[in-house]
């Protein structure tokens, strides 16, 4: 039931109809009222002139000079015949009442009746007749008005009508003329009371004809309006919103709407919504293909995005073994792929090279560019034997040659000798990188820059050269750091930058980036990224490279314990020669513990190795037997082939090998120490 | 560690590469003695030979022992290295480097 409500609330089918109907209707109605009364009225007053006048002939009935005499009680015969005469008026006329009264004119207050006559049959009344001489108080204020109107302002006639009067009385229509003696003195009025019920008989029929014309004239053009309102304009406006609907709905074209309706504006809309449907569907097809074409545009550009990545180291630690430094780094794109690059890799055991670089633009075409920049920097330094300097000039020939778009890069190379922490580099145009010396703070280590790579050909640069110490830290980066933004536009600038380092300078290289990231993203609040954000730090840890392991006391364990004290020398970049006489050394040290220490039993050993770019220190520990190896007398040499016994060789190598050989006996541990010299 | 042999009539030369350990020195030492019968004249070329411990040496000598004074025991070919062991431990009175 509520649904049929609503949906005939939201026809506009129903809902115009509707209107027209109710307007229609209300239209009707006024004009019934204002038609009633204006017709109403003149019949009224057509009856009160009527009445009027009859008053006015049956006032001819009565002589005016004969009125004192018969107030005095004389000439009865006359009196007589006036009675009779109204009398018969009164019936031959219809009307209810006449009267002719002497009103007091002093105050108009009362009056006394001369002569009444009464017919009650008209109106089916029960007036009873005034006696002659009856004195009557004026029956109201109207009345009295009309008294002194007639009396004073020589009015010809006064009519009142009482359609509802208060007393009980039936409605009636009284007209009062003037009866007048001889000297046109008004002496007395003569009142002529007719009944009202016939002009409201009259009326009724009048407005119902009216009220049924009215009706029957609303329905049919409601009909009508609604049938015409129906086929030429709702039906086509419905047509329309179901196809918008529908189209809506299901996004294909439909059948076309064509010649809708007569009027030429609901067809121009059929065939809007026709051509529309046409070029919405062209539309959302080429959408379609475009949105298609923009994936697969974005996946090709997350594939660059991944090999871009790929070209840079990213795994932290990069080199798990190497103690002698940390060293941490990170880029942050503004767009998918960027044009900054950072790079790190050992060009021989004890030189690692350090690269930052920034390519001009931004997105795919700085992306492209930064690799070849990357790859070229990489493979020329790689392969060894050219300082940084040489390798931009080298790389910047390279680039020019093939630089079509006319783009260029920044690029600070350093070339690091771990073991002494020396850094050659040179400096292509890039921001100067800072240094942390130990328990310091962060500096920028200001240089003369060459110029930008790329640009042109023959550019010779410089290399420039200092230490990093154990415990100092470098940090590289590119201008997105100091040119990063906020919202109002201020730049991050150096000095927010060193202050921001300086806050982190006493934590590892990670913790320094992710903090200096985090003070670029604080300042930067929502303000978008504009430029790539990449940055390096390194810190030295010195050339102090600690080592250990216990193993079993097996023979079996040497290779394990060799590895273990050739790689530490390994990454000291100790020469080959003396390398050799340390393994052997270890090898020899090893062997007498696996074989004589534990005696059949088993037991572990445990070896240190504690290397620096000056020389190595090997400690043996076990548990065994207590014994020094250093007790022993060294093998006679000069003793013949035949006399030499077999073995007894290992320790006096052991001796004459290391620099330094110390024995000593430590909570139950035999500890050998072997030292070895050396610089690298 | 590669060991080859070379006979030639009562001769043989025993070419050692890569390195002598503790942990194969035994193997040369089977390689070397278990070799040796009829032989007069015994070689070994040490061209690669890059490393030697003291189980090598052992092994050396019980080679020298085992062709007495009689036999002809010589080492070839020794690179610098090894050699500064062999001088180390005072062989170079007792053997002939050839």
């Amino acid at each position: 039931m509520k649904e049929k409500i609503s949906y005939l609330r939201s026809s506009l089918n129903v809902n115009v109809i509707g209107a027209i109907t109710v307007h229609m209707l209300i239209f009707g109605f006024v004009f019934l009222v204002i038609g009633n009364s204006i017709c109403y009225n003149g019949i009224k007053r057509e009856h009160g002139e009527s009445t009027y006048r009859m008053a006015n002939a049956a006032s001819a009935l009565v002589n005016g000079d004969y009125i004192e005499l018969f107030l005095e009680g004389n000439n009865q015969l006359e009196y007589s015949r006036m009675k009779l005469d109204l009398d018969r008026c009164c019936k031959k006329t219809n009307v209810t009442l006449i009267y002719v009264i002497a009103v007091d004119t002093s105050d108009y207050g009362s009056f006394v009746s001369i002569v009444n006559s009464v017919n009650n049959t008209v109106d089916d009344t029960d007036y009873v007749e005034w006696p002659f001489g009856y004195k009557r108080n004026t029956t109201n204020e109207e009345y009295r008005q009309k008294y002194i109107s007639i009396y004073e302002k020589g009015s010809a006639h006064e009519i009142i009508y009482r359609m509802n009067p208060e007393d009980g009385r039936k409605p009636h229509i009284t007209a009062m003329v003037p009866i007048k003696d001889s000297s046109d003195k008004v002496v007395a009025l003569l009142c002529m009371q007719r009944p009202a019920s016939e002009l409201v008989n009259m009326i009724m029929p009048y407005i119902f004809i009216i009220l049924g014309c009215t009706l029957v004239l609303v329905v049919m053009s409601t009909i009508f309006v609604s049938i015409f309102l129906k086929k030429s304009i709702i039906n086509p406006v419905n047509m329309v919103s179901r196809e918008a609907t529908r189209f809506a709905t299901q996004n294909t074209k439909g059948e076309p709407l064509g010649k809708i309706s007569r009027y030429k504006v609901f067809d121009d809309l059929s065939v809007s919504i026709d051509d529309m449907e046409t070029e919405l569907t062209e539309y959302i097809d080429n959408l379609t293909a475009v949105t298609a074409e923009k994936e697969r545009m974005g996946a090709e550009l997350d594939i660059a995005r991944r090999i871009q990545t790929g070209m840079i180291p990213s795994v932290f630690p990069p080199f798990p073994d190497r103690k002698e430094f940390e060293i941490y780094a990170s880029m942050t794109p503004a767009k998918v792929v960027g044009g900054d690059f950072y790079n790190f890799f050992f060009i021989d055991n004890n030189h690692l090279a350090l690269v930052i670089a920034d390519v001009s633009g931004k997105g795919v075409p700085a992306a492209l560019f930064m690799m070849v920049t990357s790859i070229l920097i990489s493979e020329k330094t790689s392969s060894g034997g050219y300082s940084p300097a040489e390798v931009l000039s080298e790389i910047n020939d390279s680039v020019c040659s093939r630089n079509k778009a006319g783009m260029f890069v920044t690029v600070w190379l350093g070339i690091l000798e771990v073991s002494t922490g020396r850094i050659i580099c040179a400096n292509a145009g890039h921001e100067d990188p800072a240094v942390c010396r130990k328990n310091g703070e962060f500096e920028l280590v200001r240089s003369k820059h060459g110029l930008v790579l790329g640009t042109i050909e023959n550019i010779e640069y410089k290399n420039i050269e200092f230490t990093l110490n154990s415990g100092d830290k470098l940090f590289l980066f590119t201008d997105g750091i100091p040119e990063a933004k906020n919202g109002e536009g201020r730049r991050f600038r150096i000095d927010g930058m060193l202050s921001a380092l300086n806050k982190y300078s006493d934590r590892t290289p990670q913790e320094i980036i992710e903090g200096v990231q985090s003070s670029v993203d604080e300042f930067a609040g929502d303000a978008p990224q504009f430029d790539d954000m990449t940055m390096l730090c390194f810190k030295m840890n010195g050339g102090v490279i600690a080592e250990s392991l216990t193993t079993e006391a097996s023979l079996n364990k040497l290779n394990e314990v060799k590895s273990l004290v050739n790689g530490v020398l390994d990454r000291l970049g100790c020469p080959k020669k003396t390398k050799k006489k340390i393994a052997l050394s270890v090898e020899e040290v090893f062997v007498n513990i696996a074989d004589y220490a534990y005696g059949d039993n088993s037991g572990t050993v445990g070896v240190d190795v504690e290397g620096s770019v000056k020389g190595i220190t090997v400690t043996f520990k076990d548990s065994g037997t207590r014994y020094d190896p250093l007790e022993k007398e060294d093998p006679d040499l000069s003793l013949s082939a035949e006399e030499r016994k077999i073995g007894g060789l290992g320790i006096y190598l052991v001796k004459r090998n290391m620099d330094d050989v110390a024995y000593s006996y430590i909570d139950g541990q035999n500890v050998l120490t072997l030292k070895m010299h050396f610089n690298t | 560690m590669k060991i080859t042999q070379t006979r030639e009539n009562d001769s043989l030369t025993i070419a050692v590469a890569g390195e002598i350990e503790a942990v194969n020195a035994d193997e040369l030492e089977q390689s070397v003695l278990g070799s040796l019968d009829g032989v007069n004249s015994l070689t070994l070329d040490l061209k690669d030979l890059e490393y030697i411990a003291s189980a090598g040496l052992r092994v050396i000598l019980q080679a020298k022992k085992a062709m007495g004074k009689d036999k002809s025991f010589k080492i070839i070919n020794v690179q610098d290295d090894v050699m500064e062991i062999f001088e180390m431990v005072g062989f170079l009175d007792i053997i002939n480097f050839g």
